[in-house]
């Protein structure tokens, strides 16, 4: 296990004219209120120039852009960057995200190998039909070119998991010049990225790292052509008529088992969709819909649920999350809160666990609902916290609606048709597949090139 | 006792009165009942003590309350002190910004004006301000004597000032009404007309706003005209953070002067920033000691925070035309050694009340 440093490291700016120590810096703190780094906060001036630079500046040829972003997969996963190892790295998003180890390790060679794919990845959401060159021989009969929607996009990153950041990359395969927002919550990912990249070659004017506080966030967006933003049901609210941006709001991924499956055949793919990769992510399980009585799902469930351990992120052995205590006693307010007339059958009386040094384990919860359209199917919680439920046919789609992810456990073709067909499901995934099984050239929510690319008609003599 | 002479009010500008000799003089003719305005003369009899005796320091003026709320509702003519004679040389009324409730009144008179004027186109010198240049503002208009005190600079340090309209009060109420688009509409607007007068005129000095002045920076036309043409630029109305100063001097506006201002209409002008401090660093600014005083203080008990510390600003405005003690600003600052040979504290870093906002739990993974 690394240790700790004693200064706090110092997470600059990476501007379009090398990095930036503002005055303006904020304590990035772990779980336990420890300050493990400052991180520079850049004024609307800085972002301004920053973005009119990216403007200005040229992209490498496509070829070269996939090999950057190859040779920036191994910096990232390998290398020390501005002299910090792979092994810090980690240890800091663990402890200040509250994220196990062991997952943050997972999660570094996973964003390697979504880097080193990202042509084959982006190359699956080019249309059939289009080429991507205006001086392809078949555009001399007339044919689609697939062409940037802009030149410049801005992602407002996420903080609850380093995962999503192998997702903005494509944007610098297709050839965008990218401005990242961190999250204040966890800035390491994006700023050690960052950092990969132009040590693979990408210039300064080409991806950049914007810090800012919240009042400044805007101006990252405005000065982009096309943005990116994480957040929740009010960030795809305000951006809901925006199409410059693409919100990424809540997963709300389910589980649907009907009558003629048996559950416990499934029962290690159900435990880990709810409690896998830390229980934080948009793909982890917030509810399952049970055909019959979801009584004897919910007492195995809690049978698996209720022997994980309580220890600190950095133990290799960490299963859950950990937040500092006043955060950790908010969720599990918030999670008695929304529980009232549920049946709990973990964490029924809190989920906050403290370590005793100022952080709390957040352990999972498992209610069960008398209804399939109870609300508190929809409440998604950074945790492992699931709602159980049962469902029938006659309840149809409206309880499965609004899921990132939707595993459904079935020999029930035409429901299978059915859940492909609703739109507000942006994965279904049929059988023994946790919900957040990811591939590279599979669409998260949609292809993020469907937000950033265009098919143009090309004819030439 | 003998009465203490009230000479001292009327010294030319460019001599500054020994501190507790302007206070003593100020007292004796802001509550004598032939020469005090009706506003004192009325409030001195709920007074436990008899400010001409009692009060003899600059210090003893802690002894007062905060009567800043008042000046809400008073009619601005019982404001004037009487000694000013049956037709004062009024130059306005004007109003403090609204932000907090009703706006708050005060009278501009002449002396006070040449006198604030003289001091502050001193300071525009100490920063290498052009004489003779022509100003544009862009700045609050109407009852805003900031509005009032650009033209009076441009006219007395420059030639000829050219102004915009600017309603900040408006400005506020599309913001709070969450009609940020109409905010910014109205924002581009201004740069709009700024942008007209730059293409047109030979303007030297720029006065205003850093959120303007951001605005007008990201306009690439417009910087570059600023450039070529704008040899000062006078800032104030909010704050710019060190970070941004930084930039507009070594980057954005590399040949041009940079000087800040911190005003207030309660105390009738502005403190100017002190000249030759780093690149790097903050704002500091001092104000027109011994007339306007400013203590940072702690906001429950009213003592002064340590040098170095953040405390609300408490100002003191002690003249002739005008006389208001510890009135405690909206503004939090940090509290800084005074030049020598002033009364009071310098300020630095300044920034609205410290608003805190609860870390709502939110639900959602993000």
């Amino acid at each position: 296990m690394a240790e700790p440093r004693t200064d706090p490291a110092q997470l600059d700016a990476l501007g379009a004219q090398g990095t930036f120590r503002a005055r303006n810096r904020v304590a990035v703190t772990d779980v336990a209120g420890r300050e493990v780094a400052e991180l520079s906060l850049v004024p609307p001036v800085f972002v301004e120039r920053t973005m009119k630079s990216l403007h200005r500046a040229a992209s490498a040829a496509v070829d070269e852009r996939i090999s950057m972003i190859a040779r920036a997969a191994e910096l990232f996963s390998t290398a020390a960057l501005g002299g910090q190892s792979v092994e810090e790295y980690e240890y800091l998003v663990s402890r200040v995200g509250g994220i196990p180890i062991s997952e943050v390790r997972a999660t570094t060679r996973a964003i390697a190998a979504r880097l080193r794919k990202v042509h084959y990845s982006v190359e699956h959401a080019r249309p059939a039909g289009s080429v991507t060159r205006w001086d392809d021989p078949l555009t001399r009969t007339g044919r689609a070119v697939w062409a940037r929607r802009g030149s410049v996009f801005a992602v407002h990153a996420a903080g609850n998991h380093p995962g999503p950041h192998s997702l903005w990359p494509e944007s610098l395969a297709l050839g965008y010049r990218v401005a990242v927002r961190p999250s204040r919550r966890e800035p390491f990912t994006p700023h050690r990225l960052i950092t990969a990249l132009r040590g693979a070659g990408f210039n300064n004017d080409q991806v950049v790292l914007l810090p800012t506080d919240h009042a400044t966030a805007d101006a990252v967006l405005r000065g982009a052509d096309l943005g990116m933003v994480y957040g929740g049901e009010d960030v795809v609210r305000k951006y809901a008529t925006h199409s410059s941006i693409l919100p990424q709001g809540p997963g709300r991924s389910k589980i649907l088992v009907t009558e003629e499956v048996d559950w416990r055949d499934h029962l290690d793919t159900i435990v880990d969709s709810v409690s896998g990769h830390g229980g934080t992510g948009c793909v982890n399980t917030t509810a399952i819909l049970v055909e019959g009585d979801p009584t004897p799902l919910c007492e195995a469930l809690a049978e698996r649920l209720s022997s994980v351990p309580s220890l600190p992120p950095e133990d290799p052995r960490a299963v859950c999350p950990v937040q500092p205590v006043a955060t950790a006693k908010g969720f599990e307010a918030l999670l008695l809160h929304k529980a009232a007339g549920a049946k709990p059958w973990l964490g029924g009386d809190g989920i906050a666990e403290e370590l005793g040094d100022g952080s709390a384990v957040l352990r999972p919860a498992i209610h069960q609902l008398d209804r399939p359209n109870a609300p508190q199917t929809s409440v998604e919680l950074p945790f492992p916290c699931v709602w159980v439920a049962p469902w029938t046919h006659e309840a149809g789609l409206t309880p499965l609606r609004n899921s990132l992810v939707l595993t459904v456990m079935t020999h029930d073709t035409r429901l299978v048709d059915r859940l492909l067909e609703e739109p507000s499901i942006s994965n279904v995934y049929v059988g023994d597949h946790r919900t957040y099984w990811m591939e590279s050239g599979m669409p998260h929510d949609g292809y993020l090139a469907e937000f950033l690319m265009r098919c143009k008609s090309v004819i030439r003599d | 006792m003998p009465r203490a002479s009230t000479e001292v009010l009327d010294l030319p500008v460019d001599v500054r009165p020994e501190p507790d000799v302007l206070i003593r003089a100020a007292m004796e003719w802001h509550f004598h009942p032939d020469t005090g305005s009706r506003f004192w003369l009325e409030r001195a009899k709920t007074l436990p003590f008899d400010p001409r005796s009692d009060i003899r320091t600059h210090e003893d003026l802690r002894l007062f309350p905060n009567m800043a709320a008042e000046l809400r509702d008073v009619p601005a003519e019982v404001l004037i002190p009487q000694g000013y004679g049956r037709r004062p040389d009024v130059v306005g009324v004007f109003e403090s910004g609204g932000t907090t409730g009703a706006p708050k009144r005060v009278v501009l008179l002449r002396d006070w004006l040449e006198r604030m004027l003289h001091w502050s186109n001193a300071n525009l010198d100490a920063h290498g301000f052009p004489g003779g240049a022509n100003w544009l503002g862009l700045v609050p208009t109407g009852p805003h004597i900031v509005g009032e005190y650009f033209r009076r600079s441009a006219t007395t340090h420059g030639r000829h000032g050219f102004t915009v309209d600017l309603d900040p009060r408006w400005v506020k109420k599309l913001i709070a009404g969450g009609r940020g688009a109409d905010a910014d509409a109205y924002a581009e607007h201004l740069i709009d007309q700024a942008g007209l007068v730059l293409r047109t005129q030979d303007i030297g000095v720029l006065t205003i706003t850093p959120p303007l002045l951001e605005r007008l920076a990201r306009r690439d036309d417009l910087a570059e005209l600023v450039n070529e043409k704008v040899r000062a630029i006078r800032w104030g109305g909010t704050q710019l953070d060190p970070d941004s100063r930084y930039l507009y001097k070594t980057e954005v506006f590399p040949k041009t002067v940079l000087c800040g201002n911190y005003g207030s209409t309660m105390i009738l002008g502005i403190a100017g920033e002190r000249p030759d401090l780093p690149e790097d660093s903050g704002c500091v600014f001092d104000a027109y000691s011994p007339y306007v005083t400013f203590s940072v203080v702690d906001s429950q008990t009213l003592r002064p925070v340590a040098y170095g510390d953040r405390g609300r600003v408490l100002v003191h405005h002690v003249s002739k035309s005008f006389f208001l003690p510890n009135n405690l600003e909206r503004d939090t600052a940090v509290r800084i050694e005074p030049l020598a040979g002033h009364v009071g504290d310098a300020v630095a870093d300044i920034a609205p009340v410290e608003t805190f906002e609860d870390e709502a739990v939110i639900e959602g993974v993000y």
